[in-house]
């Protein structure tokens, strides 16, 4: 399970370059534009998953992150002229910083306080950006110029969709080997039991602020990509809404697993969507349908859809094996494909 | 004149208080007998004050029935709730610790069920109102004014925290809701119905935030929207103590004091942002709050 | 076998319909060059934008040729590849959207989510003068035809359903939006796509000033026309000299504030309290309690439905009836509702409101509306604000009349920046320029008792410089 990386994974994020690549010349604007979102949201999701399905910690501050990757980006590109290739990853040490300091004092509180505290920091955020409107424009929002990433220059959906793909590429070979090294065994104790893992040597305080911190520099590359095909910022998509979103896609789509939780983007980002089509009368059921889904989810699919999948997949594969590992209850990460298992 | 803003502020916010903490006593209540917190607390609050108003206009009973009539369909909506979803979550066999997380995520998509319910009713697209539990010309406490709804809504308050008191300390069923949230599997070895005390217990969390609902409508106005008073309510039960009852009420009015100080201090706009910073200055420095428990930490 | 069958007839399909039109497949062919190239990068200056789109052209996937439904990416490509084969002769179609007897216009707004109210009713409103339009034949021969989208009044999906409309459906032109926030959201893009846009009934403000060359909004005024009118309205009938102002602190609050200040300083009138409060807040006793100490002899607010009828009962109840109170339109959408949920007539006795629309004054012309509203409508009982989506498509229609049988994008935009249009529901003419996109600058101001309106005498104009 750790070790070496299966080519799969490879093969899978080369073909996502590749789309990357060929996919602009050959959509119209709308469809790149719900790319480039759900490729954003997959940056998001995969950066809460790290401490929700990872390492258990049921932590709300992400959106804040989000905005000041956003805000970030987008005033260093504006006010400083400084190019994106250098004020993305600017922005998101930024907010990886933040996460480190909420996370200092945060850690030692119990999931139901984390949650709590974390959800009060992301609103105060959001009221940070409100307000301090001589820096973020406030509710009169900020336009956002087109940032150029190496001479390439972004800011149209087409133009954006090869770099938000490559990213988002960076992001998951950067997963790929975060969850296989031994931060990720470390958060997978974490989350199994606080204190067996403390017995056997693991340094919890310190490896939930790694998390905490790591989790926010995806939250602000995700922010940075943001800024790559939308032009304008308002504070009111940095709410506690966005964040359910996340929370949903990660949740539906299988917690502790990359391809779960791309798969939860998929479907949620792409579920108001495919409800335009629907008819007129069925759009005010929209919430109603919303709520009724996560709630059936966490009923009934604990490990998310892929976790649903997975299970089918290794029923046929080995009933023998599949009876001893539910027996055990295990709940460790789960690999891309099922390699021997 | 400042001494007219002091009074006021301290009776306003006495009374704002008062309501923050029916719902945070909600919120109290649930935890402490599940360990779940509730974010659909605003949403139950707003099923109340939404099916008094389909009372009071479409059947048109007395505000008695439909007093009684929304405090009874709230009951029923929380307790199904905590049976049918709750129940399957917590009835899987995995790790305590992994459970806390898919019962707060489904809390979650109550709340947004029952928003997108009363959303999807044409007549909630404006902002309606119900009339106060009792009307007539203001009181006057010293230079502050306050309405005689507000005087009764402490009075609910008080009421209401005394019951509790009684219920939990004197009566069987409130014991034995006590024992459940203290050790449940010692609590079912005794014989007490563990299930059905969770029911109970979140039946009767959900009753009070009806409550809640059918007095803080006249004041607050009723959209689906009006369940983010939740925030405020969790903030009242955070500085209270999660875990304390009486805690809930000094909080919640501690908390409406100081908004309103705020407020005239420093600026309206930082009101928003008051409960949220109270909620990271107390869990950061005294997360038991002023009357909780110390958190006892599950091992293993 | 099959498979080899449907490749074969698939490319026989695109070269037969490469031929057909092979103009269109000329600019399939230019679309696609453009992909490859780098795009110059966008100017600072917005007007200048315009210079850039105008010199594109509009080279968009035709509407018929050889792209059909754009599900087919990968058709498009096929049909782009045979085309670079086929010989391609130069020639210019009629813009997407545009036959000679359909013009199809995407219409938006909130339909679902908090802000429902503020949407379904205007936009069928707009919808059911379409219609009628269509009954009497249509315009130069032309039908309208609506693809109807719900934004939810959120910026994200204001953005994707302006995507959806411009780059799938391909419409002829945008109206929709009810919110500012966000509709400037998808500014740039319809821009820089060159695509008309008329606002539904959204005040307007950041996205009109400074102007776009294809963004037409505020046509029932902007909030700036609201904050100006209140405030003349306080100054040259209630003869104030002490003001006192309650907004949101979101852009709504801004614009209006920003314009009460200049309005009243230039007459000399001193604001002894401006208070800004959050849009969500649900206790007004801190800034009631400012406001009351500053002893102000009118008080000017541009609070939301809720807020505003906290405010009206605090204020009420703090004695302070004998003072004025004006409320700007986004506060009382349905002043019936209002009066409702304050539930204080005493509240109401000194009560004003801005109101863009003329049907309060002249009763058969409100008689005029709601009849056909429910004529097309009758299950639903109009809530007064429908009037809001009235005048948006009163120029749009009016703009097609002006634009000709010649119609085009172009041709629009330049019609719609001569229009001045004299309607029987608005308060004033809705006009444009070329260097001006907000329609409506006069507004009434009336009084509201509780059960009885009664429009005050004149117009109130903003004079188009204060609050800018």
């Amino acid at each position: 399970m750790y070790g070496e990386l299966p080519t799969r994974s490879f093969i899978l994020i080369a073909a996502l370059l590749g789309l990357g690549i060929v996919l602009p010349l050959l959509l119209p604007e709308y469809f790149l534009y719900l790319g480039n979102m759900l490729m954003m949201y997959a940056v998001l999701a995969i950066g809460l998953d790290l401490l929700l399905g990872w390492s258990g910690q049921f932590a709300f501050a992400h959106i804040a992150f989000f905005g000041i990757g956003i805000y970030g980006t987008a005033l260093l590109h504006t006010r400083l002229r400084i190019p994106f290739v250098i004020g993305m990853p600017v922005a998101a040490g930024l907010a990886g910083l933040t996460g480190w300091l909420l996370a200092i004092p945060s850690t030692r509180l119990r999931t139901v306080y984390l949650a709590l505290a974390t959800y009060a920091f992301a609103e105060c955020a959001q009221w940070v950006f409100r307000t301090w409107d001589g820096v973020t424009g406030g509710s009169d929002g900020l336009r956002i110029k087109p940032p150029s990433v190496l001479g390439h220059v972004a800011g149209t959906d087409p133009a954006a969709f090869p770099v938000v793909a490559v990213v988002l590429c960076l992001m998951l070979v950067a997963t790929l080997y975060l969850t296989r090294s031994n931060l990720g065994r470390h958060l997978c104790a974490i989350r199994d039991s606080e204190h067996v893992a403390a017995a056997s040597g693991v340094d919890v305080k310190r490896v939930k602020i790694v998390a905490f911190a790591l989790s926010a520099i995806y939250a602000g590359v995700a922010g940075g990509t943001y800024t790559l095909f939308q032009s304008f910022v308002n504070p009111d998509v940095l709410g506690v809404g966005q964040l359910i979103l996340v929370l949903t896609m990660v949740v539906v789509g299988g917690p502790g697993s990359i391809i779960g939780v791309l798969l939860g983007v998929v479907l949620i980002g792409l579920l108001p969507e495919a409800l335009r089509a629907a008819p007129r009368g069925l759009l005010v059921w929209q919430e109603f349908l919303y709520g009724l889904i996560l709630m059936l989810a966490v009923m009934f699919m604990p490990r998310g859809l892929w976790g649903l999948i997975e299970a089918q997949l290794s029923v046929r594969r080995a009933p023998a094996k599949q009876a001893v590992s539910a027996a055990i209850g295990t709940s460790g990460p789960l690999d891309l494909k099922g390699t021997g298992r | 004149m400042f001494s007219l803003l002091l009074t006021q502020a301290i009776a306003s916010g006495v009374v704002t208080g008062c309501v923050y903490a029916l719902v945070a006593l909600s919120l109290v209540i649930i935890y402490k007998s599940t360990d779940v917190v509730n974010f659909a607390g605003g949403e139950l609050v707003m099923l109340g004050a939404y099916v008094g108003l389909l009372a009071l206009t479409y059947f048109e009973v007395s505000y008695a029935v439909m007093f009684a009539l929304a405090v009874i369909a709230v009951f029923t909506t929380g307790a199904i709730f905590e049976r049918v979803v709750l129940g399957t979550i917590v009835g899987r066999r995995h790790s305590a610790h992994t459970e806390l997380v898919p019962l707060v995520v489904a809390t979650v998509g109550f709340g947004y069920l029952l928003k997108g319910l009363v959303r999807a009713v044409p007549y909630t697209e404006e902002v309606r109102r119900l009339p106060p539990l009792v009307s007539g010309p203001p009181i006057f406490i010293g230079e502050a004014i306050l309405q005689r709804h507000d005087i009764a809504i402490i009075a609910v308050t008080v009421v209401v925290m005394a019951a509790l008191t009684v219920f939990f300390n004197f009566t069987l069923t409130g014991k034995a809701m006590r024992a459940t949230s203290q050790n449940g599997r010692a609590a079912a070895l005794v014989g007490i119905p563990v299930k059905r005390m969770r029911m109970a217990a979140w039946g009767l969390a959900s009753a009070i935030a009806g409550i809640a609902g059918i007095l803080l409508a006249p004041k607050l106005l009723m959209t689906p929207d009006m369940g983010v008073v939740v925030m405020l309510a969790f903030a009242a039960a955070i500085i209270g103590g999660f875990t304390s009852l009486p805690g809930c009420v000094i909080g919640g009015i501690a908390l409406g004091i100081v908004q309103n100080f705020v407020g005239i201090l420093l600026s309206p706009q930082a009101i928003a942002v008051t409960p949220f910073f109270v909620i990271i200055v107390v869990l950061m420095l005294r997360p038991q709050g002023l009357f909780g428990e110390m958190i006892a930490t599950k091992k293993v | 076998m099959e498979g080899r069958v449907y490749e074969v007839t698939r490319a026989n399909r695109a070269r037969r319909s490469a031929t057909r039109d092979a103009s269109g497949s000329a600019r399939l062919v230019r679309a696609l060059l453009k992909q490859i190239t780098v795009p110059v990068s966008v100017e600072e200056n917005p007007l200048a934008l315009t210079t850039h789109a105008q010199s594109r052209v509009n080279d968009k996937d035709p509407k018929g040729g050889g792209c059909m439904p754009s599900f087919n990416g990968v058709r498009c490509g096929l049909v782009g590849l045979a085309a670079l084969l086929a010989l391609a002769q130069p020639g210019l179609a009629a813009d997407p959207g545009l036959t000679d007897n359909e013009i199809m216009i995407g219409l938006f707004g909130p339909l679902s989510g908090p802000l429902i109210s503020f949407g379904l009713d205007p936009l069928q409103a707009a919808k059911m003068l379409y219609e009628e339009v269509n009954n009497k034949g249509g315009i130069h021969g032309r039908k309208i035809k609506l693809v109807i989208e719900d934004d939810k009044c959120t910026p994200n999906d204001l953005v994707s359903v302006v995507k959806k409309l411009v780059t799938v459906d391909k419409v002829f032109m945008l109206h929709g939006g009810s919110c500012t926030a966000a509709v400037a959201a998808a500014q740039d893009f319809v821009n820089r796509e060159s695509m008309p846009m008329a606002m539904l009934n959204a005040a307007g403000d950041n996205a009109v000033f400074p102007p776009t060359r294809y963004v037409f909004g505020a046509f029932q005024g902007t909030q700036r026309v609201y904050g100006a009118a209140l405030a003349n309205f306080a100054v040259l009938h209630l003869k104030s000299k002490r003001a006192a102002v309650i907004v949101h602190d979101d852009d709504y609050g801004n614009a209006n504030l920003k314009t009460v200040k200049a309005t009243l300083e230039r007459q000399g009138v001193e604001i002894v309290a401006a208070e800004r409060i959050p849009p969500n807040i649900n206790d007004v006793t801190a800034p009631m309690l400012k406001i009351r100490a500053a002893q102000p002899d009118v008080i000017l607010s541009g609070l939301y439905p809720a807020p505003a009828v906290l405010f009206a009962q605090k204020y009420a109840e703090y004695g302070m009836t004998d003072v004025p109170l004006l409320q700007a339109t986004q506060g009382i959408p349905s002043p019936a509702t209002f009066a409702k949920n304050v539930g204080n007539p005493d509240a109401l006795k000194n009560f004003y409101h801005t109101w863009s629309f003329n049907d309060v004054a002249d009763e058969a012309v409100r008689q005029k509306y709601i009849k056909m509203y429910k004529s097309y409508y009758p299950d639903r009982d109009p809530t007064p604000f429908f009037v809001s989506g009235l005048p948006s498509a009163l120029v749009i229609i009016a703009a097609f009349e002006k634009a000709g049988k010649d119609l085009s994008r172009e041709s629009f935009v330049a019609a719609m920046e001569q229009i001045d249009v004299k309607t029987d529901i608005m308060a004033g003419e809705l006009a444009f320029a070329p260097d001006r996109r907000d329609a409506l600058r006069d507004v009434f101001v009336v009084r509201f008792d509780g059960t009885k309106q009664t429009v005050m005498p004149g117009v109130y104009t903003w004079n188009g410089k204060d609050g800018l």
